[in-house]
């Protein structure tokens, strides 16, 4: 146990920690959105993720940048930047409705029991992510050096780099402007009411099929983001990329209180956090066991999670 | 006619819920449908709002089959319930639960105007704006879910047990206020476990027993038939 270190490194830590928990919170509403409305995991939404993760490089690379080029200037950044949001957001909010409409509706129609949903999103999850290994040939790929990380802000120990202080930003941003359309706007309070009474949401004029396809598309659009810039942090993606971080995304969903938005936010940023002041204290090699190991921890004394389901509040 | 039911039936799973029931509801009319419990009042009710496909037979709404039409679609027609157990959404507020009552509409100035109307028939609720309706009493929930009901400007107003948990002298009230809508120009179709008050509201009535209407008449009929008097009037 490395007490000392921890405490020496707890700065920097912190700040890394926040960083992947950020990413890990946006990746985490895809699974939250969707249970909330439907009570279905979305084994699937891992490769949601994924494909955002090439959409961006497959844009950059058609403007002749790969991991070798030279890091462009401020302006182009940005510009870049936002085209591989745009792509990654477009690209992973297509899969998410594809795999709705293509792989849940007609079980759906069928009223297939919950079991034959879970064999169906743990189906289109692996079939994605081999399609993409098949067309990749398995092989990784880097990612273009847009931002070079440096120290923007230095307090004591604690470098932070402009790359964190994007993601940890894009990140709060995104969940708040999906707050308040979550709660304040009328698409919004239809998404609430599917979820907290669907036979009454039906009986208020709500078509429950497009609200659905809005809570994947919504989902898929923040996987899109989270895909942006793990790009960004992590240098490469892979056809499995999506795979690990998936579990590590569906596991803060449920530590902050799955079907609950600000729940991943917050189970997503506690996730990173242990995850680095664990590895710091045990060595990285117990960076995933730590993660579940809190896991566990909190459903025993809080078996809905930290904040508890809130966009389904005590359905009726 | 407004609404016309033709020899519907209805299944869950293998049981037959309703066997080829009838009933029309004329423009302005009060009508209540009485009978025990599990005689088929609210199925027939999840049948006219289209919670639950029929097995056969057909459903009319102002000049309009509307038998395989999808629920919210029904709404935008000009159907609206409030339904068995309330429906009331736990998580959102009063206000926010009328505001879903008026989901398929746009003109904010009217939808406004109505959620003042709802405040006036109900002043309760107006004392609950801000409260989530999760923690609403049940009279409460119960007035919610009528003023919610009425947020779409039905045509008709489906209203299962509005009586449902009440005090004594609420129920009064709120049989006094869903005649005070009719008179406004709204139908109502109504199911009733207190069939005392339902029968002295109603222009006409309709007896259901193990999913079939055997009687039907003026609210004044049947509140004098010796028959539903022993079977749902509780006269000794």
């Amino acid at each position: 146990m490395n007490f000392s270190g921890l405490i020496q490194d707890f700065g920097p830590l912190t700040i890394a920690g926040l960083t992947q928990g950020a990413i890990i919170a946006l990746f985490a509403l895809g699974y939250t959105l969707v249970y909330g409305v439907l009570r279905l995991i979305n084994f699937a939404h891992s490769e949601v993720f994924l494909v955002g993760t090439y959409a961006c490089l497959i844009v950059w690379g058609f403007f002749g940048l790969d991991q070798n080029s030279a890091t462009p200037g401020m302006g182009a950044v940005i510009g870049y930047l936002l085209i591989g949001l745009v792509a990654a957001i477009l690209i992973s909010g297509v899969t998410a409705l594809a795999v709705e409409v293509v792989a849940y509706r007609p079980l759906r129609r069928r009223n297939a029991p919950p079991l034959a949903f879970l064999i169906t999103a743990i189906g289109a999850s692996l079939f994605i992510s081999e399609v993409v290994g098949v067309l990749t040939h398995r092989n990784q790929r880097g990612v273009p050096n847009l931002i070079r990380p440096t120290d923007v802000l230095v307090i004591g120990n604690m470098h932070i780099t402009n790359l964190q202080i994007l993601i940890i930003g894009l990140a709060l941003v995104s969940m708040f402007a999906l707050d308040q359309f979550i709660n304040r706007s009328r698409l919004g309070r239809g998404i609430r009411a599917v979820a907290q009474n669907p036979d009454a949401a039906a009986l208020m004029g709500v078509n429950k099929s497009r609200v659905i396809m809005l809570v994947f598309l919504v989902g898929g659009l923040m996987a899109g983001i989270a895909a942006v810039m793990y790009d960004l942090k992590i240098g490469v993606t892979r056809f499995d990329a999506g795979f690990i971080l998936g579990i590590e995304a569906f596991t803060a969903a449920v530590l902050g209180g799955i079907g609950n938005l600000r729940g991943a936010l917050l189970g997503g940023l506690l996730l990173g956090l242990v995850q680095v002041y664990a590895a710091s204290l045990l060595g990285s090699e117990w960076l995933r066991a730590a993660a579940f190991i809190i896991l566990v921890l909190i459903l025993l004394f809080r078996p809905t999670g930290l904040l508890g389901e809130s966009l389904g509040r005590a359905r009726a | 006619m407004l609404l016309e039911l033709r020899d519907i039936t209805l299944l869950y799973g293998r049981i037959q819920a309703l066997h080829g029931i009838s009933l029309n509801v004329a423009e302005g009319e009060i009508v209540a449908l009485i009978g025990a419990n599990g005689a088929g009042k609210s199925t027939t009710m999840r049948a006219i709002s289209g919670l639950r496909p029929i097995a056969q037979g057909s459903i009319h709404f102002d000049g309009e089959e509307i038998t395989k039409m999808r629920a919210d679609l029904r709404v935008v027609r000009g159907v609206s319930q409030s339904p068995e157990g309330r429906g009331v959404f736990p998580g959102m507020t009063v206000r926010e639960n009328l505001e879903m009552g008026a989901y398929t509409r746009r003109n904010r100035s009217e939808i406004n105007e109505d959620m003042e109307r709802a405040f006036t028939l109900f002043p309760r609720l107006k004392e609950r704006e801000k409260q989530v309706g999760g923690t609403l009493s049940g009279g409460e929930q119960q007035m919610l879910a009528v003023g919610r009901a009425l947020m779409s400007r039905p045509k008709l107003l489906l209203l299962d047990e509005p009586s449902m948990g009440l005090a004594p002298m609420l129920i009064q009230q709120i049989f006094d206020i869903i005649v005070e809508i009719n008179q406004q120009g709204t139908t109502v179709l109504l199911v009733e476990q207190n069939a005392q008050q339902a029968l002295s509201r109603a222009h006409r009535a309709y007896v259901l027993e193990t999913g079939r209407i055997v009687k039907q008449g003026t609210g004044q009929e049947l509140l004098h038939d010796p028959a539903v008097k022993d079977a749902y009037l509780g006269v000794a």
